[in-house]
């Protein structure tokens, strides 16, 4: 499909046909807006608040929230948080991924607990981790962090483990070591997992981040959202849901990027 | 050939057993055999009658049941770098460049050589496959004839005094099959390497190989029989009448040592 599209850029009439066919992904958002603030003029969303929720009125809030400057102050902490926490997961999940993956009686020992774990919602271990680190940043890192390693170790590990044997047994052959194996060629193998990991980590970062938040920082998107109800700004707070969805778009579209850009292909 | 030729590899009385399915099944039955320094051997017999996994064992990637293989006189312990392996399938890294594929063999052994230095040897071992034009180029984007070539030059480059070569040349077209029975020849020639070559091409056997292992059905050698063939084989050479006469009558001789294993029935070999 990208390919496609490649060989059509080439001439003129070629680029009126790219910017048709994509010209789609804009009438959906279109589209949505349209259904959306229709529903809100029905009072669809109830007598007194359908207002505040349409579309129209969270533009108008979004507008006023870059000019005071609150976006700012909202977001960029929030993206501080998820940026650290998933930093941290990568450099702790990916080597252990990697072992996993390549070495298999690793893999059964850590097998049942990893899986385990991974379905326990981090929310679950809020209380905790509010007793060992206290209210505050490094409450809300450690959630999202808990969150963010298990895609990357479980797709690091896939990655290594289904390494062809028979680039394993070209490098034995040719004179590689268990440290050479692993870093010329189960790493680099497994680097299309890795990016996919990521690319799941940062969503699910990203989902958690809201509610926790929630846990007593004194700003990000998550707490912003409480704020905008306790002060009754129902516009506020669905310009700050519109915010949310747009910066996890664009965090997915840059993980995309990298995929594309770093993943080898047969 | 030359007379007097010293034991490099000597196959003795090795046997081998898999497992599968609760049954046991031999791959290999009591072989014993050598190979001279800088000898071409072949090593023929029908699909399925242990020639990989012989290869293997001389390669150190398994080890034998029972019996011994030895390497100037030491029993095989695991892979080296002292031994090539050209496998079935191409073993190239998709990730990488050509170029540096080949280079793959310096960077495992920590080659004190600049990053020039390499990428100069590389090249040499490119063009001696005749593959410099292509250096560039990822493994996915080469045809079949091309990877071989690539893994060819990714093998010499690490100069293994011995080539371990399994069904290296399979389903290649005719043309480049030739191309690379030339270029193989060639560099066994110059490089002075010993290669155990496996196959179940009949003509490829007998163009390449000093002497031809014939593998029975059963995983036991049937016959050793000595190619008394005179080089040059390919090229203008081929063509000589008499020559061709002798190619053929060589050629039947191994046909009839296989055919009396198979007993006639529908026979593997091509």
């Amino acid at each position: 499909m990208a390919k496609q599209n490649d060989t059509r850029q080439k001439n003129s009439s070629g680029l009126m046909a790219l910017v048709a066919d994509r010209s789609f992904y804009v009438l959906g958002v279109i589209l949505f807006m349209i259904v959306w603030q229709i529903a809100g003029s029905l009072r669809l969303f109830g007598a007194d608040f359908s207002e505040a929720f349409s579309p129209l009125a969270a533009i108008l809030a979004l507008v006023e929230m870059i000019k005071n400057g609150e976006l700012v102050h909202h977001a960029l902490p929030s993206l501080r948080r998820v940026l650290v926490s998933l930093s941290l997961a990568v450099v702790v999940a990916l080597p252990i991924g990697v072992l996993v993956g390549y070495f298999k009686r690793i893999e059964q020992l850590t097998y049942v607990v990893f899986q385990f774990m991974r379905m326990i919602s981090p929310l679950a271990w809020m209380p905790i981790a509010i007793i060992i680190f206290g209210v505050g940043d490094v409450s809300v890192v450690f959630l999202l962090w808990l969150v963010a390693i298990w895609p990357l170790i479980l797709n690091t590990s896939h990655g290594a483990g289904r390494v062809s044997p028979l680039w394993v047994n070209m490098a034995k052959t040719m004179g590689a070591l268990d440290m050479g194996i692993l870093r010329k060629v189960v790493i680099p193998a497994a680097v299309p997992d890795m990016l996919t990991g990521l690319r799941l980590a940062v969503g699910v970062s990203w989902i958690i981040l809201v509610p926790a938040e929630m846990l007593g920082v004194p700003d990000g998107l998550g707490y912003f959202i409480l704020d905008t109800r306790d002060r009754f700004r129902y516009d506020q707070l669905m310009a700050t849901i519109m915010v949310i969805g747009m910066i996890g778009y664009l965090l997915d579209s840059a993980n995309r990027w990298l995929i594309h850009k770093f993943s080898w292909k047969n | 050939m030359i007379t007097e030729r010293s034991v490099l590899i000597s196959v003795r009385q090795v046997t081998k057993t898999y497992k599968k399915d609760g049954r046991e099944f031999h791959a290999l039955r009591d072989c014993s055999f050598d190979v001279m320094k800088n000898e071409f051997l072949v090593i023929v017999g029908p699909t399925g009658c242990g020639k990989s996994t012989l290869l293997n064992l001389v390669a150190g990637l398994d080890f034998p049941t029972s019996g011994t293989i030895l390497l100037n006189g030491e029993p095989v312990t695991g892979p080296g770098a002292d031994r090539g392996v050209i496998f079935q399938e191409y073993a190239l890294l998709p990730w990488r460049s050509v170029l540096k594929n080949v280079e793959l063999g310096f960077e495992f052994r920590k080659s004190p050589m600049s990053r020039s230095q390499r990428e100069a040897e590389a090249m040499k071992y490119l063009d001696m496959v005749g593959l410099g034009y292509a250096v560039k180029k990822n493994p996915g984007e080469l045809s079949g004839g091309m990877k071989r070539r690539a893994s060819l030059a990714m093998i010499l480059a690490i100069k293994p005094v011995i080539l371990l070569m399994d069904g290296a040349f399979n389903a290649l077209d005719s043309k480049t099959k030739m191309t690379m029975h030339q270029e193989i020849t060639r560099i066994w020639e110059t490089e002075k390497n010993t290669i155990v070559f496996v196959t179940s091409d009949l003509d490829e056997a007998v163009k390449l190989a000093d002497r031809i292992v014939v593998l029975n059905r059963e995983g036991s050698i049937e016959a050793v029989l000595q190619n008394d063939l005179p080089r040059p084989r390919l090229g203008s050479a081929a063509r000589d009448l008499d020559f061709h006469h002798r190619f053929i009558a060589f050629r039947e001789t191994v046909m009839n040592v296989i055919k009396k294993d198979a007993g006639l029935r529908t026979c593997a070999i091509s």
